[in-house]
């Protein structure tokens, strides 16, 4: 005869495998399968420190004029112009909007969430 | 009943005060506007006034007014760095003494700059400045640090870290070391006036104790430059 078709439940219990504890998990969520109303506190990784390139310019060109600043009026002047913008832009940053690096921090986005909470029960 | 009341009142007011409470409040209600003190802004005809200059106007016809505290001031003599140097220089509330001190380093300025005038040549005699105020102006801008270290903790040891200084925090420090420079380091018999002067004078020329201490601090912020992305704004 051709190889007879047997249900997969009975290969499964001739091999022996069910018996070894090969079995499908069985699934008993502890908690109810719904998201919850607020996100983990993950710690933001630290933003980048502004105006480092200005810095160490102006910090070279103090190393050659023994720390006179006369001759390094230039950089000294470009020093202040990129941490008056790095103040500004951090100043406009505080939103409901994605932060510089494009995420959210997590207060923010249980904020959100708190606005739109999960339904528990129909009305 | 009173009880209940008493424990509903109670519930009412504590969700009516703020969690966190201010130290440093205003006693003026945030409808009250920051009164006008120069004289020329009364003076100008009505037409210049631009839109919102007229806005401006029309508000304070309805708005109360805050009054002036006794710092700021009409007259043409004054100065909010001249004022910020003498409040700091006060002592336990005598602004008498601080006021008094200030104007005779100023004259004691104007004294020795005019006896340099006299004496010099001809030729330098453009060189000399004279005015008092620009001196002291100068002076306090030579004296500012264009960047300070502070104190950042990583992995358990404090670094100090070059970082940029705000505008305000500049103008303090100069304030700060030129005033502790004359107070700490002189001879104790020698008076204020005399000696801010002299300090005065030094920074304006770009010499003196205080320009090497805003030199030290940078060299060290200089010598510490590889911690500065430390920093996280």
């Amino acid at each position: 005869m051709a190889a007879p078709a047997y249900p997969a439940w009975v290969t499964r219990w001739v091999s022996g495998q069910w018996r070894n504890k090969k079995r499908p998990p069985a699934l008993r969520p502890p908690r109810t399968l719904a998201l919850a109303d607020k996100v983990a506190n993950r710690r933001e990784r630290a933003t980048d420190a502004t105006c480092i390139t200005e810095m160490s310019v102006m910090m070279a060109c103090w190393k050659q004029n023994d720390f006179k600043d006369t001759p390094c009026a230039e950089e000294i002047r470009k020093f202040y112009d990129c941490v008056a913008k790095a103040e500004k832009e951090h100043k406009n940053e505080n939103e409901d909007t994605l932060s510089s690096r494009g995420n959210l921090p997590s207060s923010k986005v249980n904020k959100l969430l708190k606005r739109f909470p999960q339904m528990t029960r129909y009305v | 009943m009173a009880a209940p009341s008493a424990a509903g009142l109670g519930r009412r007011l504590r969700a009516w005060l703020p969690r966190i409470m201010p130290v440093r409040w205003s006693r003026y209600d945030t409808s009250y506007l920051e009164p006008e003190v120069k004289k020329e802004s009364y003076q100008k005809p009505v037409e210049e006034l631009t839109e919102e200059e007229r806005e401006q106007m029309e508000l304070k016809t309805v708005r109360p007014i805050k009054a002036a505290p006794p710092t700021v001031s009409s007259s043409v003599f004054t100065d909010p760095m001249i004022s910020k140097f003498t409040n700091m220089m006060m002592r336990s509330g005598n602004k008498v003494l601080a006021r008094s001190l200030m104007s005779q380093t100023l004259e004691t300025i104007k004294r020795k700059q005019l006896e340099k005038y006299h004496k010099a040549p001809e030729n330098e005699k453009e060189t000399i400045e004279c005015n008092p105020y620009v001196i002291f102006h100068q002076a306090l801008k030579n004296c500012q640090p264009i960047i300070g270290l502070s104190n950042i903790t990583k992995g358990g040891k404090t670094y100090q870290v070059p970082v940029p200084l705000t505008d305000n925090r500049k103008r303090f420090l100069a304030m700060k070391w030129l005033i502790t420079e004359c107070r700490e380091n002189k001879h104790r018999r020698t008076l204020m006036p005399e000696k801010l002067s002299q300090e005065l004078l030094l920074a304006f020329n770009n010499e003196g104790p205080v320009i090497k201490k805003k030199h030290v601090l940078h060299k060290m912020a200089e010598a510490n430059r590889a911690y500065a992305h430390f920093r996280w704004w």
